[in-house]
């Protein structure tokens, strides 16, 4: 489907349709329909936000369809003036990057508000749940600094909201330690983002401006000037990302928060991090993040290492993937600070990757506990016997989740383990052991969970319902096809990534992609990387087996039971 | 004796009546209905003495546009300082450009809405008063002569006039005798900070001979090879300056003279508290301004603004600090009141930098009271509505649950505490982030170092406000089983809750402050003519 | 520098001091200030609260003195007329109006006296110092101007006419302001 999309992408070419204000308006508008939807209807609060998330999405898809791949720059720009005397625009763009983020946003949201129905107040909840959407849209368009920044912060209110309004046990100490920590650490990145615009104004003696693209190409700022500024803005990044030690928010929030909330602070809200770690960390600050690449490097493969062990000893299933959360985001900062070709790619897919595959892990552990009440690992187990569908899902899951080629998780770190092997050897040698310990928990957690006798009420576990099937099926369907055939993905994003080292060799001194450690000759470009991809996949295709087996039989009962329910 | 009856008439200066129009009405109004009400039993219906109050506050607020206009048709402005608009009134005592244009304007707005939650609070409190118009129009009048005064006798006049009323406005629920104890505490605290600031005064005017803001700044230009200004005496000067600063820092609650806010605050009654936020602040701020940008502007603005940067600092740090550990919503808001004068301080500091940028620092603090004025006067409506009968309710607790009971209110104020928060698309958001381009641009190590100290505040500063938003919506769910000692409390609560009133009238201007503050932060275009034009009236 | 500071509002009749007459104000100076200082301190120490009042006036009376040593009769004149004879008489029936304790009062002290006079002392030091560098070795003039009562109503009614108005709206706000506090309804 999508490789036909892509074909089509010629006919669509550039629109006059503001198609990136719309993502942000349409979820806003219809988190107004909520609110005007009288509020003994609930059914229908769930069709418009149903509705609204949906036409966002498919617009998002579509735009992904219109994106031109052999443009490297942005497109579908939207530039005007917001605050005219401060140099602020409403600067909308997308590229490579984060076109699959903003896909990714319009997927998983639709998703998360079927995967789960609220307790109570569904009004204020999904009107909540389309302005987050609206926020993470912005997030990843923005192109004007301080909009980012106002974006980046907004979205954490209804998140606040979604965690202290629906969440579980401690919601509200969650939810104001989330709120306090993220404000926190983005509140010196205000200072970084006003000091790089006047201090760049001043140097270049051009007029002020908060524009990405005018600040990166100036690259204005001394040496202690853009490392300060960019860890302010580091610092931001690594709460939200989160980085090993600033992680410490997420197992609460992620616990605590309801399903819906898991999913999209998983999927999306910590791939802003990320994100912006590639986009305004490496673009604006290309020396700093060369120089300081190092702490980053050090400090994911840490929160690999620690996050996994942590993991491991959780005793609460929706925790201990919080944790696995906090290791795959290590190998994304790992990835892009190997500030080479094959490792930022392999970040911003991973960082798909892991929205896609974390938040179906979300849902269906949020079923788990809609079944049964509880989390613990301790008092489940045996659910395999009766839910034996729920249980092929959750594999299929799960081992995207690890890594396992095929699946989408492998292509992601694959990737960012050969760029890392070439630009920071020793920290990937460390970062492979995770992947390691990744089979370990998450293989380990199954086992308790879902194999074995079931006992007690673990004998009555409902199994998979053909309505939450088909709200799984398009992660699935997803989880298998980035797997197999990555290539449309990776050829929109890689040219952006190369513009984007471009970039920095130009502005790093002595600094030859794909990194200092390495070999002279750099691996050209797309050709070659897919190449070593699909290479590296046939090797692997022996161990698919079983996985297929078990999409087929998933897809196969859900049609059966399909089939009962029209009976 | 013959010799002086024999003297040469007495030459009284020209008055251009036009300019002073805002000052007149507004003085002259609560002298009016002072005497209205006196002599005509029918003036004295409640209603009536705050539509006479609205009505004055709209009338001076509608004379400033023409005003504007006026001012921006002089041929040959009288007192052009740099070439700006400005009209020097009555032998130098007033001065009015589109600076005090600003000022006026919103103490006007403040005015206005202040009285319009008067009305609903004196109905509940049983009060039958004309005096509280009277004092609060009377007090405006003050912030206003003392934000366009370009002499200190007169700046010191204004600050008292604008003091006096606003004691005993704190004093004046009767039956609480909390509220006598603030206006008490208010007025000695702010009796002997105004001797400091006469003080200031003095020695400024020993040193440099004058007392008029022109003269002042006239007489300190350049300094020689030792550091010392030529023409004055450094060291009295400094203190005179330092004196007056403690006068303004008193005023504005400015650290280490803010002891008083959280008792007063929590001892007035709740619409003039949101007065001294808004028309106090903005006066006070307005007057300061004038009288350090404008008179102390010139070489000795690299020694003040020094003093005004730890102020800012420690400002921002125990405002936001203390906040935490409060239970009573007005102490709270107390607190977060010293804390935004901290930043409004961090974009003084900034307009006294010595680079040609100051003008983003004026513009910054100029912006933040505007975004204050209808922030604060929104959120103590609404805590004058859920203050109920004899003004007491205010412990974070009684909002529980206020987001059932009153969804409309709770979203208003969830908009303000957000606002002041200074989360994104409100007004507070541009407020915050001006201030701190403001210091940014002054490039310098202890500027940057202040810009992430008041950033650190901010988001510490987020952990009151959201206190106070978990009680309005998070608790209402709370189960039953949770806590079974707990229910009985919140039982009680939501039947309190339940039995708020909620007069129209106070509602609109929740409501009002609340879309001020959202579009402000939308399109915080809106107004930049006149903020820039008022930013540059005052030049150095 | 000196005489456009203290001589702001300009008279057009100097009076000539000669060396004698000068020791002579210096040496009154020095004596009623001693006076006011003692009288001040003793206001505040004291426990009873008219004798708090009566040193009030002493101290009063000392400034009265003062702005005549400084040659401004009118001034030590309305500081006669208003503050020792209607504030202080105002104070003193207050005092008695009030079930205030008329005799010793031991209960009348403050815990926190000593912080206010160190702060009290500090504020005195730095004002004392930078006065004292200022103005410490300069002399009055020898044609020390007098002001004249005439002169004072002219600038009242001309070039301050906007403070002389403003007072006025202030007192009208003390007014209103001590009428409805003192009202019990």
């Amino acid at each position: 489907m999508i490789p036909a999309l892509a074909q089509s992408s010629v006919l669509a070419a550039q629109t006059a349709f503001p198609i990136l204000p719309a993502l942000i308006i349409t979820p806003l508008l219809s988190a107004v329909a909520i609110l005007l939807v009288p509020s003994h209807r609930q059914s229908e609060v769930r069709l418009v936000a149903l509705a609204g998330s949906t036409i966002t999405g498919a617009m998002a898809v579509w735009m992904m369809a219109a994106f031109d791949k052999t443009e490297a720059g942005f497109q579908f720009v939207v530039n005007e003036p917001w605050l005219t005397s401060m140099g602020l625009n409403w600067h909308f763009a997308v590229d490579g990057i984060s076109l699959f983020m903003i896909v990714l946003t319009g997927i998983l949201f639709p998703i998360a508000i079927l995967a789960a129905v609220p307790q109570h107040d569904s009004k204020a909840y999904h009107a909540w749940i389309m302005v987050l959407m609206a926020g993470s849209m912005g997030v990843f368009m923005a192109l004007d600094l301080l909009l980012f920044f106002v974006f980046f912060e907004v979205v954490l209110i209804p998140m606040y909201f979604l965690i202290g309004g629906w969440g579980h046990g401690r919601r509200i100490y969650a939810a104001l330690k989330f709120f306090i920590y993220t404000m926190a650490g983005s509140a010196l990145m205000l200072v970084g983002i006003v000091s790089l615009a006047f201090l760049t104004a001043s140097r270049t003696g051009n007029a002020l401006t908060f524009d990405v693209t005018q600040l990166a190409e100036a690259q204005a700022l001394g040496t202690t000037a853009q490392r300060l500024i960019f860890l302010t803005f580091a610092l931001a990044f690594a709460v939200k990302v989160p980085i090993f030690p600033l992680h410490t928010w997420l197992p609460d929030a992620h616990t605590e928060a309801p399903t819906a909330g898991s999913v999209i602070l998983a999927g999306v809200m910590l791939k802003l991090g990320t994100y912006g770690y590639i986009r305004f960390g490496v673009y604006l600050f290309p020396q700093a993040a060369y120089d300081l690449a190092w702490i980053f490097l050090t400090l994911g493969v840490v929160g690999i290492l620690y996050a996994a062990v942590v993991a491991t000893m959780q005793k609460d299933l929706k925790r201990l993937v919080a944790y696995s959360s906090v290791a795959h985001l290590g190998f994304i900062v790992l990835g892009i600070f190997t500030l080479n070709t094959q490792g930022l790619t392999g970040s911003v897919f991973q960082m798909v990757a892991h929205g896609v595959s974390t938040g179906a892990l979300f849902i269906m552990v949020g079923w788990v506990y809609e079944r049964r009440h509880t989390r613990q690992i301790a008092e489940l187990g045996g659910l395999q016997k009766p839910a034996p569908i729920f249980a092929a899902a959750f594999t299929l899951v799960m081992l995207s989740s690890i890594g396992l080629p095929g699946l989408n998780g492998f292509t992601g770190e694959f990737l960012i383990l050969l760029g890392g092997f070439q630009a920071a050897r020793w920290w990937t040698v460390f970062a492979v052991l995770g992947v390691i310990l990744a089979a370990l928990y998450l293989l380990w957690a199954y086992q308790r969970v879902f194999h074995g006798t079931p006992t007690g009420d673990n004998i009555d576990m409902p199994e998979l319902k053909a309505s939450e099937g088909l709200v799984l099926l398009p992660l699935l369907v997803l989880i298998v096809f980035m797997g197999v055939y990555p290539k449309p993905m990776l050829e929109r994003i890689e040219p952006s990534i190369e513009r984007l080292v471009a970039h920095v060799e130009a502005n790093v001194d002595g600094f030859i992609e794909p990194g200092p450690v390495q070999v002279p000759e750099r691996p050209s470009d797309a050709v070659t990387l897919t190449e070593a991809l699909e290479e590296a996949e046939k090797k692997a295709a022996r161990e698919e087996g079983e996985v297929e087996d078990s999409v087929d039989e998933e897809g196969r009962e859900a049609s059966l039971a399909e089939g009962e329910t029209t009976k | 004796m013959m010799s002086l009856f024999a003297q040469v008439p007495v030459s009284t200066p020209e008055i251009q009546w036009f300019y002073l129009a805002p000052i007149l009405i507004l003085a002259l109004g609560g002298v009016l209905l002072i005497t209205l009400t006196s002599v005509a039993p029918v003036m004295r219906g409640r209603h009536i003495s705050a539509l006479f109050t609205v009505a004055t506050g709209v009338l001076a607020l509608a004379f400033l546009p023409f005003i504007a206009a006026r001012l921006d048709g002089l041929v040959d402005p009288v007192a052009g300082q740099g070439g700006r608009p400005a009209v020097d009134l009555v032998s130098s005592a007033l001065v009015v450009d589109h600076f005090t244009l600003w000022v006026s304007g919103l103490i006007s707005v403040a005015v206005i809405l202040v009285a319009v939650m008067l009305d609903g609070y004196l109905e509940r409190e049983g009060f039958e008063s004309p005096e509280w118009y009277a004092l609060l129009l009377i007090s405006a009048s003050g912030g206003v002569i003392l934000a366009s005064a370009e002499d200190l006798i007169v700046t010191f006049l204004g600050l008292e006039i604008l003091s006096i009323a606003v004691y005993v406005l704190a004093a004046l629920h009767l039956r609480r005798s909390e509220s006598q104890e603030a206006g008490f505490k208010y007025f000695i605290l702010g009796a002997l900070s105004s001797a400091i600031f006469l003080y200031g005064i003095a020695m400024v005017y020993g040193a440099t001979g004058s007392t008029t803001l022109t003269g002042v700044a006239g007489s300190m230009t350049g300094r020689n090879a030792a550091g010392l200004s030529p023409a004055v005496d450094s060291s009295l000067v400094m203190v005179g300056i330092a004196l007056m600063l403690i006068g303004f820092g008193f005023k504005v609650s400015a650290f280490p003279l803010h002891i008083w806010t959280p008792d007063v605050y929590q001892g007035s009654p709740t619409p003039i508290v949101g007065f001294m936020t808004s028309a106090v602040k903005v006066a006070a701020f307005g007057g300061m301004m004038r009288v350090f940008l404008v008179g102390f502007g010139g070489t000795f603005a690299s020694d003040w603004r020094v003093l005004v940067l730890f102020m800012a600092g420690f400002t921002i740090l125990f405002g936001s600090f203390l906040a935490i550990v409060q239970t009573n919503i007005k102490r709270t808001m107390a607190f977060s009141s010293i804390a935004h004068a901290g930043f409004m301080l961090v974009g003084l500091y900034a307009a006294a930098s010595p680079v040609a940028i100051g003008d983003t620092g004026k513009r910054a603090v100029l912006f933040y009271l505007l975004a204050y004025t209808f922030m604060s006067i929104g959120t103590f409506a609404v805590i004058s509505i859920v203050g109920k009968k004899g003004d007491g309710n205010h412990s974070i607790e009684a909002y529980r649950g206020l987001a059932k009971r009153e969804p409309l209110l709770a979203m208003a104020f969830t908009v303000l505490l957000f606002g002041q928060v200074g989360a994104p698309f409100t007004a507070g958001f541009f407020a915050k982030f001006r201030v701190i381009a403001a210091a940014a641009q002054v490039e310098r190590t202890e500027a940057y170092i202040l810009a992430g100290v008041a950033m650190l505040g901010a988001a510490v500063g987020a952990y009151l406000y959201l206190r106070v938003v978990v009680a309005m919506f998070l608790d209402v769910q709370e189960s039953p089983s949770t806590e079974m000692a707990d229910s009985a409390d919140e039982t009680l609560a939501l039947v309190e809750v339940r039995a708020l009133e909620v007069p129209p009238a106070t509602l609109a201007v929740v409501l009002l402050a609340a879309v001020v503050t959202l579009v402000l932060g939308i399109f915080p275009d809106i107004g930049s003519g006149a903020l820039a034009e008022a930013a540059l009236a005052l030049v150095r | 520098m000196m005489s456009s500071a203290l001589l702001a509002i300009q008279s057009t009749n100097p009076i000539a001091l000669t060396p004698n007459e000068l020791w002579v104000i210096n040496t009154f100076f020095y004596v009623i200030a001693a006076v006011g200082i003692v009288a001040a301190l003793k206001m505040v120490t004291t426990k009873n609260v008219v004798h708090a009042a009566l040193y009030l006036l002493v101290v009063l009376t000392v400034v009265a003195a003062t702005y005549i040593v400084l040659g401004a009769e009118f001034a030590a004149a309305t500081q006669v007329m208003v503050y020792i004879g209607a504030v202080m008489v105002l104070l003193l029936f207050g005092v008695m109006l009030t079930r205030a304790k008329i005799g010793d009062d031991g209960d009348l002290d403050y815990d926190s006296k000593w912080i206010g006079g160190l702060s009290a002392v500090s504020m005195f030091a730095v004002m004392g110092y930078s006065l004292w560098e200022a103005f410490g070795t300069d002399e009055l003039p020898a044609d020390m101007a007098v002001q004249r009562t005439g002169q004072v109503a002219n600038s009242i009614f001309s070039q301050y006419i906007v403070p002389f108005e403003a007072l006025s709206m202030l007192l009208l706000a003390a007014l209103i302001g001590a009428v409805v506090v003192a009202r019990r309804d």
